[in-house]
């Protein structure tokens, strides 16, 4: 397991990892001993086991790449453990982090503009607030007539 | 460090099962009559959606008693004919093993509901609270929204509670759709689909039960919308868990309570699928929202067994393969929930997790949500009702242990006190109110 590299100065990260290979019987909530998780999901026992999630972390994160910054929300909120305790899960960790990262960085565009229209409004805009806003959209293109 | 480690009973473990699975109904249930109360304060009673909800009779308000009363019967034998084809339809697709197409089928169903539906209801919202949010910024929450949703539901892998989560908000979309129609249709709707439940999932000749027996013979999951309450994980359990820990929810029925096991043992579905999915393509699209909307309106009541191998061999669930994401069938993938199908009905998964089907939440909201048009006091009275059908039904269930319909029993009570609130307790309140006896 490439977790036991780093287990030299830790030992409790040779624990996780010799209990990720084969389970010792203690729980994921009795992390005393245990500085690092088990699980690298938050659904614990229910969720995926390291490899499967390595792969799973890696195709969330790129598929983000496609306006999706939801999905990495949801990347982060999934591997939660990963991201809260730094030195676990090397492998994981990269694209747990880029994907917080690369959602906040796209909130934080989204939002900024959002609140521009919306503070903004017609003194900002001018006549292409009218235009631009949602339910003028909606009732030129006649969207809501299909229920 | 005091630690309360006395050994859970089984009041204990079952009520916080019975509690996972009213949550997730409430929540659709709240989130209903919120939009109904809403949206419909404007005139939309005006507004008829034509769909194949619709098709015999178009209510009108100026109809006679019995014109409303003939075509909301006319109507709602329609619905129950084009959901008994659709579910027979659904058994053939299985039994042929087309259960990739039906995976894909219900992805693209739940893509329409998120995206279309969703969208169409949060218009609504935009315009009559007036929130000035440009058409940009909409479409991507809505892209992004209606896409994920569709991968919590398609893949097996999602965080449970973003699963659980959207198949709740799917319920949400599709039950305020159908308080969309007339209300003599509404109710007679309610009623059908109750007495149609009660017909599939128990008669032997019924497409759900058809569709169970199919599955169990062939260990695989039918390909349906069902919401599944976290399974309770005992934790005295763990300390005998010697194997990965993926099992741990597997050892539940291991543990010491013998009514635990027992209720393990054996859990059975019945898909009750809405047909409206497959035929709603071919017919006339008259809204793109009637083709997803039906489609989602279909209701399975899923069936799974599980075996008990053993004490110390694990139960082979298909709900745990899924989980462990091993692909013991080539169709493991293709038999996870993604599907537009949904699911009504009850069923005890292997290690006690609770399964209802999407088709229960949908038409519970739907009756709670017409109460809601009415006044709040039958919202109340109804949602007392429901609730109390539900817990019978989950007493039904522990106590025959196969797989039961959900709808009956709440849809019956649920109807009762709407109208005996309405007719009866209404006037006593009111008059309570009016002589200062009662507010």
């Amino acid at each position: 397991m490439e977790a036991t590299s780093q287990a030299n100065n830790n030992p409790s990260a040779a624990a996780s990892s010799a209990a990720a290979a084969a389970a010792t019987p203690t729980t994921p909530s009795n992390t005393i001993l245990l500085s690092t998780p088990v699980w690298p999901t938050i659904d614990g026992p229910l969720g995926l086991n390291e490899d499967e999630s390595v792969a799973h972390a890696r195709r969330f994160y790129k598929f983000g790449y496609a306006l999706l910054p939801w999905l990495w929300a949801l990347n982060c909120f999934y591997f939660w453990p990963v991201l809260r305790h730094s030195r676990s899960f090397p492998r994981i960790r990269p694209y747990v982090v880029g994907s917080a990262i690369g959602f906040t960085v796209f909130t934080a565009l989204l939002c900024s503009w959002a609140l521009t229209f919306s503070i903004g409004g017609e003194a900002l805009f001018g006549s292409t607030w009218d235009k631009l806003v949602m339910y003028n959209v909606a009732d030129r293109l006649g969207l809501t007539g299909w229920i | 460090m005091a630690q309360n480690q006395q050994p859970r009973s089984i009041i204990d473990s079952l009520g916080e099962e019975i509690i996972r699975i009213i949550t997730p109904v409430s929540i659709c249930m709240v989130m209903v009559v919120i939009l109904v109360s809403i949206l419909s304060s404007d005139s939309s009673s005006a507004s008829s959606i034509s769909s194949i909800a619709n098709i015999a009779y178009s209510e009108t308000t100026s109809d006679s008693f019995w014109d409303k009363f003939k075509g909301a019967l006319l109507n709602s034998l329609a619905f129950v004919a084009v959901v008994t084809i659709a579910t027979f339809g659904l058994v053939l697709l299985f039994y042929l093993g087309c259960s990739r197409f039906l995976k894909y089928y219900m992805g693209f169903s739940s893509f329409v509901v998120l995206g279309f539906m969703g969208g169409e209801i949060s218009l609504f919202l935009i315009r009559d609270l007036s929130v000035p949010i440009d058409c940009v910024t909409f479409l991507i929450v809505l892209y992004n929204f209606a896409v994920v949703g569709v991968l919590a539901v398609f893949m097996s892998k999602m965080a449970i509670f973003v699963t659980q989560g959207y198949l709740v908000v799917i319920g949400i979309l599709v039950a305020y759709w159908f308080t969309l129609l007339p209300e003599w249709t509404t109710w007679a709707l309610l009623i059908a689909m109750a007495l149609y439940d009660l017909a599939a999932v128990l008669l032997p000749v019924g497409p759900l039960r058809l569709l169970v027996e199919l599955a169990i013979s062939r260990d695989e999951d039918i390909p349906a919308l069902v919401y599944e309450a976290r399974p309770v994980t005992n934790v005295d359990s763990d300390s005998r868990n010697g194997v990965v820990r993926r099992r741990v929810w597997r050892q539940r029925t291991n543990a010491g309570d013998g009514a635990d096991e027992s209720l393990d043992t054996r859990t059975t579905v019945n898909p009750n699928l809405n047909p409206n999915s497959h035929p709603d393509s071919n017919l006339t699209d008259e809204t793109v929202n009637s083709a997803g909307s039906d489609g989602n309106s279909t209701r399975l009541i899923i069936a799974e067994e599980g075996r008990v191998l053993g004490r110390d061999n694990d139960l082979s669930a298909p709900l745990i393969d899924r989980r462990i994401s091993v692909p013991l069938h080539g169709q493991e993938n293709a038999t996870t929930s993604p599907e537009n199908l949904l699911l009504e009905g009850i069923v005890l998964g292997s290690t006690g997790a609770i399964k209802l089907g999407l088709g229960d939440f949908i038409f519970y909201s739907v009756l709670v949500g017409r109460a809601a048009m009415y006044d709040f006091m039958t919202v109340y009275a109804c949602y007392l009702a429901i609730i109390a059908g539900l817990g019978v039904t989950l007493m039904l269930l522990a106590f025959y242990q196969k797989a039961l319909p959900a709808l009956p029993v709440s849809i019956a009570l649920g109807v009762l006190f709407y109208f005996l609130t309405r007719l009866l307790l209404e006037v006593f309140v009111v008059q309570c109110s009016l002589n200062l006896v009662m507010f």
